[in-house]
């Protein structure tokens, strides 16, 4: 997986971190002030990119954290299928098929915007 | 540690928390020690229960220490909040030990409960006390109506049931006579306790003990007294009724000055709150 290192204390809300090895966009940050003897610990609060489910994360702020390296994408959709459409990437010309959010309302010659990482992609 | 909070943070049912904020008190401070005092005079109370069977230490409470207070109240409750709200993700419940009655913003928000039952000598439906809206007497005023307020707590309680109110300003008075606040005087608590258990069927409740409900007579220790107060039984029934619906609980508003009785006290309704909520998940 492409990811680098960062202090908890770089990160902020809207940011992305790896939480037990998955992708998370940070809903909330915030921290707790250290006192006399001790740091500051800092508390995440986050839902996976491509699964939605949420996490939390309570480090100190000078711990070193995995972030993931998520692609933004552009693409045009070519075609629908019952639950499934198949979308060019605007920069590669790849054609890639992907599922439907039931969210989203597809149809022929739309662009989209996505996420990519290993393989899993989420429509923005 | 609170004495038989043995469990790991993992296994645990239950999670202790002590927020000894001590910031806007506004008459005797110390609330700063009320967690620590609390976990003292816990230290007596024996680890079997006759009336449910069952032993403190077999009911999965884990102690996680203190969340240390610093002066910037808002920041310090977002903080608290995260952590009490980690806990109600692992599906436990958080037992908070106060400090000053604003962290049960922080405790409310952080269980999305329904109902908000407190048991206190006031209506703390301030909007705002000496020009601020997160004074200790402001806390239900809060949780109430958390839209009033830019950084307050994401709290979406629909009632307050405040037991053993007995004085507050005009102005709380109004708020407290529209629907969604229910006010009981400490006259008529003990007869309201079959009526709670029924407001309280198929709801999500969260219990806040301000320690000065009771008669200073019982608990001295706490900032503002009020005579005329509970006496612990009635209290004690109020916590075993609640208990069974309640996500969240804490015990506030404890101070250093008296020989302990209102750290006491605090500490068995924290067990009644256990005991109690045990039996009834598991009968």
């Amino acid at each position: 997986m492409a990811k680098q290192q960062k202090e908890v204390r770089d990160l902020g809300e809207g940011g992305y971190v790896l939480i037990d090895d998955a992708a998370c966009k940070i809903d909330s940050y915030s921290t707790a002030k250290p006192g006399k003897h001790g740091s500051a610990k800092a508390r995440i609060e986050a839902r996976g990119v491509f699964d939605g489910k949420r996490r939390s994360l309570s480090q100190p702020v000078d711990a070193k954290i995995w972030v993931p390296i998520i692609n933004r994408k552009q693409g045009q959709i070519v075609s629908v299928d019952g639950d499934d459409m198949q979308v060019m990437d605007l920069e590669s010309y790849e054609t890639i098929t992907m599922r439907i959010p039931e969210d989203v309302d597809a149809s022929p010659d739309d662009n989209i915007e996505y996420l990519e990482m290993e393989g899993q992609r989420k429509i923005v | 540690m609170y004495p038989g909070a043995t469990a790991d943070r993992t296994e645990a049912n239950f999670v202790v928390v002590g927020a000894p904020l001590d910031a806007s008190t506004t008459f005797a401070p110390g609330t700063r020690f009320g967690p620590r005092r609390i976990r003292h005079f816990s230290e007596t109370f024996d680890d079997y229960d006759h009336r449910t069977d069952r032993r403190f230490t077999d009911c999965a409470v884990h102690d996680a220490g203190d969340i240390r207070a610093w002066d910037a109240v808002d920041e310090y409750l977002e903080f608290l909040e995260g952590t009490l709200r980690d806990v109600h993700w692992d599906d436990a419940v958080p037992l908070l030990l106060g400090g000053e009655h604003t962290v049960s913003a922080a405790g409310a928000g952080a269980v999305d409960a329904d109902v908000f039952v407190c048991l206190d000598a006031h209506l703390d439906l301030r909007s705002e006390y000496d020009g601020n809206p997160l004074s200790h007497a402001c806390v239900t005023r809060r949780i109430l109506d958390p839209d009033d307020y830019d950084d307050a707590p994401d709290i979406d309680v629909e009632e307050a049931i405040i037991i053993g109110a007995r004085t507050g300003s005009e102005e709380e008075w109004e708020r407290a006579s529209e629907d969604d606040v229910t006010v009981v005087s400490p006259d008529e608590a003990a007869d309201f306790v079959p009526e709670l258990e029924d407001r309280l069927e198929g709801r999500e409740a969260y219990l806040s003990v301000d320690i000065d409900g009771a008669d200073p007579a019982y608990a001295p220790g706490t900032g503002t007294m009020e005579p005329f107060g509970l006496d612990p039984r009635t209290m004690r029934d109020v916590v075993r009724t609640v208990a069974p619906h309640a996500t969240g609980f804490d015990a506030v508003e404890v101070n250093d000055r008296d020989d302990g009785q209102a750290a006491s006290l605090a500490g068995k309704l924290l067990r009644e709150f256990v005991f109690s909520r045990v039996d009834a998940l598991e009968s």
